[in-house]
């Protein structure tokens, strides 16, 4: 059912995937806010932002020079990199991880590149399986008036040109979001994602995004809890140095 | 004609299912002198009429300059690390060692995936995960494996380069000093070049000759997939080398 690893940590993962305009960083966004504002200590991850490995996918990029494979394997190293720097080492010591995009974005956009699917499971087995993954589920049609309200320019791989579907820039990326569609929709049931409704208000989704999380937050470490908050009470404090102490541990640190 | 045989599943865009090349690779550990008979084996088969593309680890220019820049801070797990190199092995595969076997050229490979499964597997990468991972490698048609023992190469590599971060696996070896962990870390690398020497049929070299006995028997190895492109057989200047005096050794 999952290729990943199988370990018991004691951190939790929440991730969320779906096509580009589906909302999912924005609903990610509110989410990391309020289980900050809980206390929780968050560790936020990024698609394609290893400090190690980027460079070359911008290079990549730029130059055009990433075939199916190339893409697969520079986008595998910088998820590698940030399972082994950032996210497995948060989950051994306790923390929340979010992540915007996890291993199923590289099973879509790679299987529509024809990159074999059991191939990519396995290479993936190094993945930690999140306790829960999100996929934000929007018509394409949807997505697109989104993402061309927002973005001007598509740039080349965003839009699937390297895989000549279209001479169009725009033509070619609804083809390829489509196509990367199915291959979500083909992962639902194989990997357990939760579908969300990426139509309805953002407040509403937020809200059910919350109740599904809230379960697994039981005996997750709060950074705060019965501490700073307790010592203000009891002695009725408002805390008004506190955010200018936690202000300079920042740029100490 | 060369059979477009994969280690695993076909990776997708590699059109044909025949190529006129051939593809050679020269495996081996620092400091058995690959560099030295790839230059030896690279004029004698342009003096056979022979084109030849060399290539090497690291030389490709998708990810060679990300894999030398990350190398320099040692902070990479062994995951990353060898994903870099894949990709860096794919381009090259994709970009110069198939377009060259297609024109009828010899590739010639300085190391292949071995070297890199070998240096995964004393890391403790599981060795199911590599050999999915370069599922997408071609087949070589031959692997000069030039094998020595630990105690041939401690000279010769301090003799040239002196003994490398890497190489001497300070990465992830603890030992009182650079000497103890390198004679650790290369034991270990023989090992399992050998046994992937004998799980892929490489032609074993004993690299413990001097350098024109090793050239002889690599040439000896080599002239069959040569004489098969159709290159010109040529006796005299085939033979001339064996009715030389032996090279001199640099010593």
């Amino acid at each position: 059912m999952t290729p990943f690893r199988s370990e018991e940590l004691p951190g939790r993962l929440f991730i969320v995937e779906g096509i580009d305009g589906s909302g999912k960083s924005t609903q990610l966004d509110l989410l990391h806010k309020w289980l900050v504002s809980q206390g929780y200590l968050v560790v936020f991850s990024e698609w394609n932002s290893s400090p190690i490995v980027k460079g070359t996918t911008k290079r990549g990029k730029k130059r055009h020079l990433l075939s199916p494979m190339s893409f697969s394997l520079i986008h595998a190293a910088d998820f590698a990199n940030r399972i082994h720097a950032q996210i497995l080492p948060a989950l051994q010591a306790g923390a929340i991880v979010l992540a915007d995009r996890y291993a199923y974005t590289a099973f879509a956009r790679d299987a529509v590149r024809g990159v074999s699917r059991p191939w990519l499971h396995r290479l993936y087995s190094f993945a930690v399986k999140p306790t829960v993954a999100f996929y934000f589920d929007v018509p394409l049609e949807e997505a697109i008036n989104r993402i061309n309200e927002g973005r001007p320019m598509l740039k080349y791989y965003e839009a699937g040109l390297d895989m000549h579907l279209a001479d169009d820039p725009e033509e070619s990326f609804r083809i390829y979001q489509g196509l990367i569609q199915k291959e979500y929709e083909q992962m639902l049931d194989e990997f357990g994602l939760v579908k969300m409704n990426a139509i309805e208000p953002l407040v509403v989704q937020q809200r059910k995004m919350r109740e599904i999380v809230a379960p697994h937050l039981v005996g997750v470490k709060q950074a705060d809890a019965g501490g700073v908050q307790e010592a203000l009470r009891e002695a009725g404090l408002l805390g008004r140095y506190l955010e200018e102490a936690r202000r300079r541990k920042d740029v100490q640190a | 004609m060369t059979a477009v045989r994969f280690f695993g599943d076909p990776p997708p865009t590699i059109a044909g299912d025949t190529l006129p090349g051939r593809l050679i690779v020269v495996e081996g550990t620092d400091g058995v002198g690959r560099s030295t008979h790839i230059a030896l084996i690279k004029e004698w088969l342009e003096d056979r009429g022979v084109a030849v593309l060399d290539t090497g680890l690291t030389r490709s220019e998708l990810a060679g300059p990300g894999i030398k820049r990350a190398k320099q801070g040692h902070t990479l797990d062994p995951f990353t690390l060898n994903l870099f190199y894949a990709t860096d092995f794919w381009d090259r595969l994709e970009r110069t060692i198939l377009p060259a076997l297609r024109a009828g050229m010899v590739a010639l490979a300085d190391r292949y995936v071995f070297s890199l499964i070998a240096r995964a597997a004393v890391r403790g990468v599981p060795l199911e995960w590599m050999e999915n991972l370069y599922g997408f490698a071609l087949v070589p048609d031959k692997v000069i494996y030039i094998d020595v023992d630990v105690e041939q190469l401690l000279p010769r590599v301090i003799g040239s380069t002196g003994f490398d971060y890497w190489e001497s696996g300070q990465d992830f070896l603890r030992g009182p000093d650079v000497y103890h962990t390198f004679v650790e870390y290369q034991t270990r690398l023989l090992f399992e070049f050998r046994y992937l020497a004998s799980r892929h049929k490489f032609s074993v070299i004993d690299g413990r000759a001097d350098i024109a006995e090793v050239f002889r028997s690599i040439r000896f190895e080599i002239e069959p997939l040569i004489t098969s492109m159709g290159a010109e057989v040529k006796p005299a200047r085939t033979r001339r080398p064996r009715s030389r005096p032996a090279a001199p050794t640099e010593n």
